[in-house]
């Protein structure tokens, strides 16, 4: 999975730690989400769907291994 | 109450237990209670005179105790991250903890065979040392995992 997260937090101006308490998890999560080391749940996804204004395919995508 | 309602309510109360952490300030009351449960194990010859077993076996529940709560505590932000580390470690710690009981005796049986000629004949673990060692797995796996995050 590879998403596109830390992109879409610099447009919005955000710092990880911004994001994390708007979507109600640790800073060390979106760190690892961020470095795809996480996958996030639907819930998470589709909260973070929100915070950015865009539908979830627009920032995660499936991967060769997938 | 239909045979739906009672699977439902049946499922809820599952999931409350599944569910089921201390608040986080637990971790810091079993971290004091482990901690003192310790030093008085170090000391207890020296406390009481004659027979202290029941006082062993006291402190031995006594640090169960402290770690489970250690074990069961929430983190301060705790999300479906840690959620699923923790699971993970739990995972980890049965899995060490049957092989840990599996082949511990064994080892301790040809070790002390070894060491003193006709030694200690073969015992299983007792239920605090496999527990006790569970336990500390857990909590160093789950602490890793985390930092490791």
């Amino acid at each position: 999975m590879e998403n596109k997260i830390k992109i879409e937090r610099a447009i919005l101006d955000l710092t990880q730690d911004e994001l994390a308490h708007k979507i109600g998890v640790s800073r060390q999560t979106i760190n690892s989400i961020e470095a795809n080391r996480y996958v996030p749940s639907t819930v998470l996804a589709l909260k973070l769907s929100e915070v950015f204004g865009k539908p979830v395919n627009e920032f995660f995508k499936l991967s060769e291994g997938d | 109450m239909t045979t739906q309602k009672f699977i439902d309510c049946e499922r809820k109360r599952f999931e409350k237990i599944i569910k089921f952490r201390l608040p986080h300030k637990y971790f810091m009351i079993g971290i004091v209670i482990s901690g003192l449960t310790i030093v008085i194990m170090f000391f207890r010859g020296t406390l009481i005179e004659g027979d202290s077993e029941w006082l062993k076996l006291l402190l031995q529940k006594t640090l169960l105790v402290g770690l489970t709560m250690m074990s069961i505590s929430k983190d301060k932000i705790e999300d479906e991250m840690l959620l699923q580390l923790r699971a993970q470690s739990y995972t980890i710690a049965f899995v060490v903890g049957v092989l840990y009981a599996l082949i511990m005796p064994y080892i301790e049986f040809g070790v002390s065979n070894v060491v003193n000629n006709g030694g200690e004949a073969y015992k299983d673990l007792g239920d605090f040392q496999v527990l006790l060692f569970m336990l500390m797995i857990q909590l160093m796996f789950y602490h890793n995992l985390k930092r490791y995050r």
